[in-house]
């Protein structure tokens, strides 16, 4: 930009600020709308989609990929992925529910696997930062081990009996299942913090182009590692919510539990290529696809071309933010 | 031209899948045979002996016997209950060892695998639960040519690939034993829906299309809503129950077709406050539906012992390695299971489906 | 070749040292593994993921990634049957057909990542719903089964005592490694993957070069389809659920960087190797499959780490 055009630059007026915001949240407004869209058409195809016990079952039934979903957006954001977060998640639930019926408090039953998954996920990214390896291998390496890990150690065993006050997910609170209440309240703090502090530009900035991070002195190795870390935090709050849902544990791997996850991160705006994007997109697009899901049965459609027009919806959404993209560069 | 693509995809995915729910076209084009609606489970078919035989066995009599026991998966409580009764025929024959490994997911490449690494290994006998019958045929069969003793259970191959293969009971009889519950405890013109594992599974694909020709015979007035996929996932079995029960206002019954699909139903309708007013009928393991049929939201439970089944599987196995049980046999004694009749030419029936209801379900553990 | 430290510390090298390290130990712990009928057995059980291997390679070296692949692996396998069955089309047609299919699906790919712009992990990850749900819709779950015998010896038959499929395999990683390291084409997808812009500018037809290799990709998986369809005797439309994992590792132990612009053919068979070898030696050493998918993932991660440790020197 020259000198005269910054000179002449002007406090931007209401529509063109209105412009401004919907490039910067184009994508979560494209998922928002889809999500209202979509409600509409079930909703009059089929009344009962909008009862309340079924929004209450969509919501705060898939709360929990949402959770993930945060710590996984910030991954994706700093430039890097993870493909273990649903090995992460069966093995943390199993650790969970041990705990519940050994005898310990639900405090340590409840926080125990969580600082397990940060320490692990820490590994993880101290092997991308200092070992250099690309996180795609790390975390595919680690699916494995963490897969066989939990097999060779429960056998799948149900865990059953547990402590009712254990069971945090299925309590509630002002009439809303909780895992509502964490999805929302982790959204917005994540999604203020990354706005307004430093660490969280510094992951923009690791993600966008970590050669000029590390020249403008962010120390993008640190940044790395504990990205991981709190991406095993949200890992583990969403184990807990995920192990607590029903009366039993089945100590396995939820399958395609990280293609949701990342699925949900890709379409709500994080941009695989690092450096945008932001949580609250991320935490919609988990919500349009639950929503989804549950519309696919109550529009009757076969059950044999589920996952096609699942396939086709996603397709469809990310076909929309390319021309969303297009058209603002 | 962005836009163009956008509008088709939005279009055809909307039409791309609306049918008629409803109805059920799977399985393998093979005939339903459908039992009479009253009485039992009526008397099992005979043929001659259709199973394969293995190339020069080595005399095994009474020598010491490596097994080795390949489920469709490794990791859930159903087929951890039937390796528990292959281990304990094996404790008690005593001249048997026996492993049980197989994959992680159900997938019929990794279990062709595991077989054909035992294969090269050397064993003397192997037991497995098929994830597809054809495609399991070539490499049990290479099994056979290798000398080895091969016994199906729970889930068969094609009978020329194995030897012989303990039913657990036979795909109409769970039908009718299903369905007659479901009847009983939601009147004869309910409405019900069903939550299996994948439609592509064998053995539930059977018993879906036998209940849908049993259905049509005998309870011609049962609605039948729709029937959902949920894998082998608790949690995704739970929501699909959960999605069904908001869906259709007059669903009155949730058949539970794996035996984790059963507890989870049963937990979607206690969460949804219904218990009482949708029933659950449908497989699975006493242990799991404890705290359901305690409560009085299950009020029947069909199986079969998988245990018991891995019992008798096993000692199938040694009769077979033995010399005592050959081709034409009509019975074989199986331990204190006393002696299991032999059906369909190579098949060794567990016997009649069990139902577990609150009365008995306190006996068992598992 | 000439034999001084920077050679000897590549990657291919340090893996091909871990392979013979890793066949000697296996074959100390049971002596069933390494003979020639296990071995050639083995190939037969490698020729699916290899096949969709050695494509992968050029996606990832041009910096890329396909998903889709083990769905686009069931789309195929699904076809082979219907078509054959339903549609009453000779076999060889609608293998033929299958492939083709296969193809399309793969240049479907390419288009949304050329035309337009979008990422492909993203691509692939939605293409690799649809193709799964395209396989189950138009199967309905139904197996097609009882295919005419000459058709089996393709998965399950054998030439001069190597399984059919195991030439089949040679063949096409002696074309791949031929493309990939001789041809202009092979050129120009090192370059894309080194970078793109400088790639634009030198004048690289850019879009071309991946459109070719997704298609690449799509039919690789095709053909692995009537392969595996062969060996098992059915379709099923959960086939190949998976396969891009197994795929991707076997690359990506090769020495093929996943940011693109480098990577073997070599690497990538010895790669293959080595996880057939793992999984074979360690079942019949009898560990369980349990413990095999840990050393698997260890294995890679450790190989990775290794080759940084040595290779920083060479390119940092």
């Amino acid at each position: 930009m020259s000198e005269s055009s910054l000179a002449r630059a002007r406090p931007l007026r209401a529509p063109a600020r209105l412009a401004r915001a919907f490039e910067a949240y184009g994508q979560e407004l494209v998922v928002l709308g889809a999500l209202v869209v979509l409600m509409a058409v079930v909703g009059a195809v089929n009344p009962r989609y909008l009862s309340d016990t079924n929004l209450v079952s969509i919501f705060a039934g898939n709360a929990y990929i949402a959770v993930a979903a945060i710590g996984m957006s910030l991954v994706i954001i700093s430039g890097n992925i993870d493909v273990s977060v649903g090995s992460l998640i069966g093995v943390l639930g199993t650790i969970a529910g041990t705990l519940a019926v050994g005898g310990h408090s639900r405090w340590v039953a409840w926080l125990v696997p969580i600082a397990a998954g940060v320490a692990v996920n820490a590994v993880l990214g101290a092997l991308v930062a200092y070992a250099r390896i690309p996180s795609i291998v790390v975390t595919l390496g680690a699916m494995s081990i963490l897969r066989g890990g939990l097999i060779s150690a429960t056998s799948g065993a149900w865990i059953s009996d547990l402590p009712g006050d254990f069971l945090i997910a299925q309590k509630r609170f002002l009439g809303v299942p909780s895992p509502f209440w964490f999805a929302a309240v982790l959204t917005v703090i994540v999604a203020i913090w990354m706005r307004h502090g430093a660490f969280g530009r510094s992951i923009y900035a690791v993600g966008g182009n970590a050669d000029a991070a590390r020249a403008a002195g962010i120390r993008t190795k640190e940044t790395i590692v504990a990205v991981f870390a709190i991406h095993g935090f949200f890992a583990g709050v969403a184990a807990i919510l995920f192990c607590t849902q029903l009366q039993v544990i089945q100590s396995t791997v939820p399958p395609n539990l990280e293609l949701n996850v990342i699925t949900a991160s890709v379409i709500g705006g994080v941009s695989i290529l690092g450096g945008t994007g932001t949580v609250v997109g991320s935490t919609l697009a988990a919500l349009l696809f639950a929503a989804i899901a549950s519309a696919l049965i109550f529009l009757d459609i076969s059950a044999y071309w589920l996952r096609a027009v699942l396939g086709l919806m996603i397709l469809a959404t990310v076909l929309a933010d390319m021309a969303r993209r297009r058209r603002t560069i | 031209m962005l836009r163009a693509a956008l509008a088709v995809i939005l279009i055809s995915s909307l039409v791309a899948g609306r049918a008629e729910a409803a109805g059920w076209t799977g399985g393998d084009d093979q005939p339903t045979n459908p039992l009479p609606c009253t009485g039992g489970a009526g008397p099992a078919a005979s043929k001659p002996y259709d199973g394969g035989a293995p190339a020069n066995a080595p005399a095994r009599k009474g020598k010491k016997l490596t097994v080795v026991d390949i489920p469709k998966l490794i990791g859930i409580g159903y087929f951890n209950a039937t390796s528990k009764g292959i281990a304990d025929a094996a404790k008690e024959l005593g001249t048997v060892t026996a492993k049980t490994d197989g994959p992680t997911k159900a997938n019929i490449d990794e279990q062709i695998t595991f077989i054909d690494n035992y294969i090269t290994r050397g064993v003397d006998g192997i037991l497995f639960a098929a994830n597809d019958p054809v495609a399991i045929a070539p490499v049990l069969k290479k099994a056979l040519s290798k000398g080895i003793n091969v016994v199906g259970y729970d889930a068969d191959a094609s009978p020329e690939a194995r030897q012989w293969f303990v039913n657990q009971a036979q795909f109409n009889g769970i039908a009718k034993s299903l369905l007659d519950n479901m009847a009983k405890e939601i009147g004869e013109d309910g409405a019900f829906a069903i939550v299996t594992s994948t439609f592509t599974t064998p053995n539930q694909a059977r018993w879906i299309a036998e209940m849908s020709a049993y259905a049509q015979k005998c309870h011609p007035k049962m609605k039948w809503l729709e029937t959902v996929e949920a894998q082998e996932d608790n949690v995704l079995s739970f929501n699909q129950a959960t999605t069904l029960i908001n869906k259709h206002a007059d669903l009155k019954g949730i058949f539970g077709m794996t035996s984790v699909a059963t507890p989870a139903g049963a937990e979607a309708v206690s969460q949804s406050g219904k218990c009482g007013k949708i029933a659950v009928v449908g497989l699975a393991t006493p242990n799991a539906m404890k705290p359901y049929v305690n409560k009085g939201c299950v009020k029947s439970v069909v199986l079969w012992n998988p245990v018991d089944l891995g019992y008798a599987a096993m000692h199938v196995m040694r009769a077979v390695a033995d010399g005592t049980l050959k081709p034409g046999a009509t019975s074989v004694k199986a331990g204190k299971l006393g002696e299991l009749k032999v059906i369909n030419g190579s098949e060794i029936l567990l016997g009649p489906p069990f139902v577990f209801t609150k009365e008995n379900i306190g006996k068992f553990d598992f | 070749m000439r034999l001084d430290a920077r050679t000897l510390l590549r990657h291919e090298t340090v893996l091909a040292a871990l392979v013979v390290v890793t066949f000697v130990v296996l074959a100390n712990q049971s002596d069933r593994f390494f003979t020639a009928a296990n071995l050639l057995n083995q190939g037969r059980f490698m020729a699916e993921v290899g096949l969709v291997a050695l494509t992968m390679t050029f996606v990832i070296v041009t910096g890329g990634i396909d998903l889709s692949v083990g769905s686009i692996l069931g789309f195929a396998a699904i076809l082979v049957g219907v078509l054959w069955k339903k549609a009453g089309l000779p076999l060889p047609v609608a293998m033929g057909l299958a492939v083709g299919a296969a193809g399309v699906a793969g240049l479907t790919n390419g288009l949304i990542i050329t035309r337009f712009k979008v990422p492909p992990l993203i691509a692939t990850l939605a293409t690799l719903a649809l193709f799964r749900g395209l396989a189950e819709g138009i199967s309905e779950s139904r197996s097609v089964r009882g295919y005419p015998e000459w058709f089996y010896t393709l998965g399950q038959g054998e030439a001069a005592g190597v399984p059919v499929q195991v030439w089949v395999l040679a063949g096409a990683a002696l074309v791949a490694a031929f493309v990939l390291e001789r041809t202009t084409f092979g050129r120009a997808t090192y370059v894309t993957g080194a970078s793109e812009t400088a790639a634009r500018f030198s004048g690289v037809a850019v879009d071309r070069t991946k459109l070719l290799v997704y298609t690449a990709s799509g039919l690789a998986a095709g053909l692995a389809a009537v392969i595996l369809v062969s060996r098992v005797s059915t379709t099923r439309s959960d086939m190949g659920t998976g396969l891009e994992l197994d795929v991707i590792t076997a690359v990506v132990l090769g020495g093929t960087s996943i940011f693109g612009g480098k990577g073997t053919i070599a690497g990538t068979l010895l790669g293959l190797v080595l996880i057939q070898a793992l999984r074979n030696g360690l079942a019949l050493a009898g560990v369980k499959g349990d413990g095999t998918i840990v050393v698997i993932g260890a294995v890679l991660i450790l190989t990775i780490l290794v080759s940084n440790l040595f290779g920083r020197g060479g390119d940092g």
